[in-house]
């Protein structure tokens, strides 16, 4: 898919629908989770990620198992994380799992590492929830070297020392996924992410753009500065939220109890004043693209939009409808979002992208070698 | 010029902890000649507050509070004494800020009450908050029980005003404690030196 991408994020709650009192069993929301994705596939869109959690309410312990589920059974739609814990998985485990996916998907998948927002998570997994961001770094250096070197020796402060090391399996076509990185307030993380070259997402959902504005700013100077391109053509992935009807007033109207309700920001700002401070849409289709479109004014053309559209307790019928009314204006937003984008502004990496790109790579790198013979 | 940011947390209209914040910053004018000065009473963004505590960020009311007194050279604390301690408006207020939002800032810690016997509050209850916060807090608290509005002479509240903005003052015109806030990204700690630099 040239050009923009759409797509959902799920943090994967399991909520009280407040409207019935009803809690989805897990197994439903499980079983309503791969709806939402095969949803996602057949309305057109182009990323369908799971979050990751290790705790209640939230079902989603293990991405990988759920995401080559639903490899199975769609065709197109880009399998991926928001977010994949770095900091509390073993990377060598991150490693193998994403290595596993990407080989049964055919590369029709990529991840973002985050790490987490759940104290307890850290000690439950045998680490220092102050060392997150020191944990991040080592982690992520560790994974990129077991994806990218053959045999990997390697030491660090975190983990036990590997000495000849090889993942197995090895990555797709000895190429990694696309690795994006997920931060909302650590400025180290869009460093890493500017160093590697990946890309860098804002999850765009609570607080106000200007914060995010900031980050996203000094992740392009970095990716520039590391000379990956100049600073828009760095790899940037926005959040947003919606609710849609075909006119606002019943968008409100249905909206406002899962919103007065919702786990996050229930029960404090009223949903006119949460709309007008964050990317939050409440309203008609018309509406949602007039607001969506205004995200690359502030934070500059960009690769991935990604929704959060099941959270809060709304209903699978809901959701599923939802998507319908997403894939309907989706025409729209790929054309308003293509007629303003520069020609140099490119995609995300995907599967193909990476392989041509490591083939030319490795084709310059055999020139480089054999001149060196030549001039020996 | 010395922008000096009175926060008074009193909710009952008219406050006394207002009309003490007015004080003090005449004080403040009188005794600190480029001073310029502006009171914000938490009351009138109780509800703005509560939001932020749900949302993690202030919204367009208050944010204009936040930035005032995080951008000031010096605040001027009034609050209540409630139950032996501040209210809890004014506590969420500042648990709404970024961590190191009042680091180095002068501050002057002022409170009222309905009889003298909160008068240490001032010392068991704010000093220490603003110790955690790593404030640089005059030595003298005011202190302002209804009795107080009809005193005079030595040790009357207006002398007391006095003195502890004189205090304020003097840090003012000093090298105050040295640090502040970090308004930009670390580019030299270790942690951000350690994400450019794989091992090898």
């Amino acid at each position: 898919m040239a050009g923009m991408e759409f797509g959902i994020f799920t943090v994967g709650d399991v909520t009280e629908d407040p409207t019935t009192g009803i809690t989805p069993t897990e197994h439903e929301r499980i079983k309503a989770t791969v709806a939402i994705a095969r949803k996602a596939e057949e309305v057109g869109l182009d990323v369908f990620s799971t979050g990751e959690h290790h705790n209640p309410p939230f079902h989603p312990s293990s991405p990988t198992t759920l995401l080559a589920h639903i490899g199975a059974l769609t065709e197109r739609i880009k399998l991926s994380t928001s977010t994949t814990l770095i900091t509390t998985n073993d990377p060598v485990k991150i490693a193998e799992d994403y290595s596993n996916l990407q080989h049964l998907v055919d590369g029709r998948m990529d991840l973002m590492l985050g790490r987490g927002n759940t104290a307890p998570v850290y000690p439950w997994f045998g680490y220092d929830g102050r060392k997150a961001v020191e944990l991040t770094v080592e982690h992520y250096h560790l994974l990129r070297k077991l994806w990218d070197e053959e045999v990997v020796n390697w030491s660090g402060e975190f983990r036990s020392p590997l000495q000849g090391f090889t993942l197995a399996p090895r990555p797709l076509d000895g190429v990694a996924p696309f690795v994006w990185h997920g931060s909302i307030r650590t400025p180290e993380v869009a460093e890493l992410a500017a160093f590697y070259g990946d890309g860098y997402f804002a999850n765009n959902i609570f607080w106000p753009k200007e914060h995010y504005i900031r980050l996203i700013n000094f992740y392009r100077q970095r990716y520039a500065h590391y000379g990956h391109g100049d600073p828009h053509q760095a790899i940037v992935g926005l959040g947003g939220q919606f609710y849609l009807a075909r006119n606002s007033q019943d968008a409100v109207k249905e909206f406002r109890p899962y919103f007065d309700n919702a786990p996050v920001y229930g029960h404090g700002p009223s949903l006119e004043d949460f709309t007008e401070q964050t990317p939050l849409t409440v309203g008609s289709p018309q509406e949602f693209v007039e607001k969506t479109l205004t995200f690359a004014d502030y934070f500059g053309d960009y690769q991935r939009q990604l929704f959060l559209v099941d959270h809060a307790g709304l209903p699978l019928k809901t959701v599923l409808n939802q998507l319908d009314l997403l894939g309907e204006v989706l025409p729209t937003l790929r054309a308003e979002f293509a007629a303003r984008r520069p020609a140099d502004v490119p995609d995300t990496p995907d599967h193909a992208s990476r392989v041509a790109a490591k083939m030319v790579a490795d084709a310059k790198a055999a020139e480089d070698t054999s001149t060196e013979e030549v001039h020996a | 010029m010395t922008k000096v940011v009175a926060l008074t947390s009193g909710l009952s209209e008219p406050s006394s902890s207002t009309m003490l914040g007015e004080q003090v910053l005449a004080a403040v004018r009188a005794q600190i000649p480029d001073a310029e000065t502006e009171i914000h009473s938490l009351r009138a963004y109780a509800h703005d507050v509560t939001d932020a505590m749900l949302t993690g960020f202030p919204n367009g009311n208050l944010r204009p509070v936040v930035d005032a007194v995080t951008g000031a050279d010096a605040l001027v604390v009034v609050t209540p004494i409630f139950k032996a301690s501040y209210p809890g408006l004014f506590k969420s207020f500042l648990d709404g800020l970024e961590p190191d939002a009042l680091t180095g800032k002068p501050v002057l810690l002022a409170a009222t009450g309905g009889t003298a016997r909160h008068s240490l509050a001032i010392d068991f209850a704010l000093r220490p908050l603003f110790a955690y916060l790593q404030a640089l807090v005059v030595p003298t608290g005011i202190f302002a029980s209804p009795h107080d509005w009809g005193s005079e002479g030595k040790g009357a509240l207006t002398s007391r005003i006095d003195r502890a903005v004189g205090e304020l003052a003097s840090i003012l015109g000093g090298g105050g404690s040295g640090r502040g806030p970090s308004d930009d990204f670390d580019l030299f700690s270790d942690t951000f030196l350690a994400a450019s630099r794989p091992p090898q």
